[in-house]
């Protein structure tokens, strides 16, 4: 058969490593050219085919987000959306209301210290901090919402939020080593975890990524569970404290997760 | 961000400068291109590859540090983890979406936190113990398993070769 002549043959002579790793850039190469970093606004009218073209579930899970919000933007999933979709929203939350700016500006700034105590080289953290810093004080001189959406889409200044905010979770880790280390799978101590899932760009976030932003900045974040089970979505609120109760935490974020990837969601 | 990256790589070869880690000199091949260097590497000692130079090449992108750089020896050097052509293979100089099988979970990646100082460190600890589970020269991975006398021969001339004997 002459589909026969072109399977598959493992040679065992040959490093596939290069061949699959081309394939990977160009996988990235094509969502990079599709999809924004951050997305305009979408109402949930305008995204009900793609998602329920992926399952027809998602058609009843998108009329219940409909009583609660009023519509989304979407973030490329580049294995960064939750860091940037956390990023976007807060600093969004902020010039909206900026009555946590300060607190939130203070923390931030003292975190590069944080930072260098725990073992970051000084010169491996700055660009990310001044750039980080730069970006937060964008909300105040005055910030406007489209300055903020072309910031998050400026490939560099986007990458570098990212990158300090993924810092800022491996310092908390690492600085409740003794909390965190239960929850991390394999024979790794906090440090390798924070390594290997954390610092690396485009390392998807887990659970553990998601408590120890909302505790490093104090900021209550709810996801919106959008799986294949039920037809409703499952609301978790991720609380700033241990002390705090669920039920009373404003979040000053909402996100939309669908398997494996991170959208922005607007209350009504 | 071409400018960020030249920033940061001035900050390390002034770092790498005034630190110099043992065994390892690095720099710019040429001040008017931050994106090239040259290194050199002394064999580490009590390893086959004991007192012998040898010389590198790194290759930065324009979005360093969020990516890695390549590197590449310019010298014949036999070893599992390096291709015939010189390029280096090991999991520190690459990004996190290239997972090439068989490197061990514990094996360090990159980020933008690590710096050309910790990817030489990587590579004198290569050459001191080399993966072959994660072959770039099948002949040397195979070599190094099953003749380890064989090997070193291999590597002793390399040393020689490296220091112009």
């Amino acid at each position: 058969m002459a589909s026969e002549q072109h399977a598959f043959a493992y040679d065992p002579e040959k490093n596939y490593d290069e061949d699959i790793m081309a394939q990977q850039r160009q996988i990235e190469k094509e969502i990079a050219e599709t999809q924004p970093l951050v997305s305009g606004l979408f109402t949930f009218d305008d995204i009900v085919e793609e998602y329920t073209s992926e399952d027809a579930v998602y058609r009843h899970k998108i009329e219940d987000l409909k009583t609660r919000y009023a519509n989304m933007r979407k973030t490329r999933g580049d294995g960064n959306c939750f860091f940037r979709a956390f990023g976007f929203a807060f600093l969004e939350s902020l010039i909206k209301d900026p009555t946590d700016y300060s607190r939130f500006l203070e923390l931030v700034t003292k975190s590069k210290d944080e930072l260098i105590a725990l073992g970051f080289p000084q010169f491996t953290l700055e660009d990310f901090y001044d750039t980080f810093i730069d970006i937060v004080k964008q909300v105040k001189s005055p910030g406007t919402v489209e300055k903020l959406v072309e910031t998050f889409n400026d490939q560099g200044l986007s990458d570098y939020f990212v990158v300090y905010l993924r810092l800022i979770v491996s310092g908390f880790l690492q600085k409740k080593e003794d909390e965190y280390i239960h929850f991390i799978d394999g024979e790794r101590t906090v440090k390798q975890f924070c390594s290997q899932e954390v610092e690396p760009m485009g390392k998807e976030s887990d659970h553990i990524h998601i408590v120890a932003l909302t505790k490093a900045l104090e900021v209550p974040i709810r996801v919106e569970y959008m799986d294949r089970e039920g037809l409703t979505c499952n609301a978790f609120t991720f609380s700033a404290s241990d002390t705090s109760d669920d039920s009373l935490v404003k979040p000053a974020v909402s996100l939309l997760y669908r398997p494996g990837h991170y959208d922005i969601l607007y209350p009504l | 961000m071409a400018g960020s990256a030249l920033k940061r790589l001035m900050a390390e070869y002034k770092q790498l400068t005034l630190n110099p880690p043992e065994g390892i000199i690095a720099g710019p091949v040429d001040e008017e291109n931050f994106f090239e260097w040259e290194a050199l590497i002394m064999g580490p000692q009590d390893t086959c590859f004991e007192g012998g130079v040898f010389p590198a090449r790194l290759t930065f992108p324009p979005d360093y540090p969020l990516g890695p750089p390549k590197m590449k020896f310019s010298c014949d050097i036999f070893h599992p983890n390096i291709y015939p052509d010189g390029r280096v293979c090991i999991s520190i100089l690459h990004a996190p979406g290239d997972d090439p099988m068989g490197y061990e979970t514990s094996a360090e990646r990159w980020s933008p936190v690590q710096s050309v100082e910790k990817i030489l460190l990587s590579v004198v600890s290569m050459l001191a113990e080399p993966n072959d589970e994660s072959a770039a020269n099948v002949d040397a991975a195979k070599t190094w398993r099953d003749d380890r006398k064989g090997f070193e021969e291999i590597a002793k001339v390399t040393v020689r070769k490296s220091l112009g004997l």
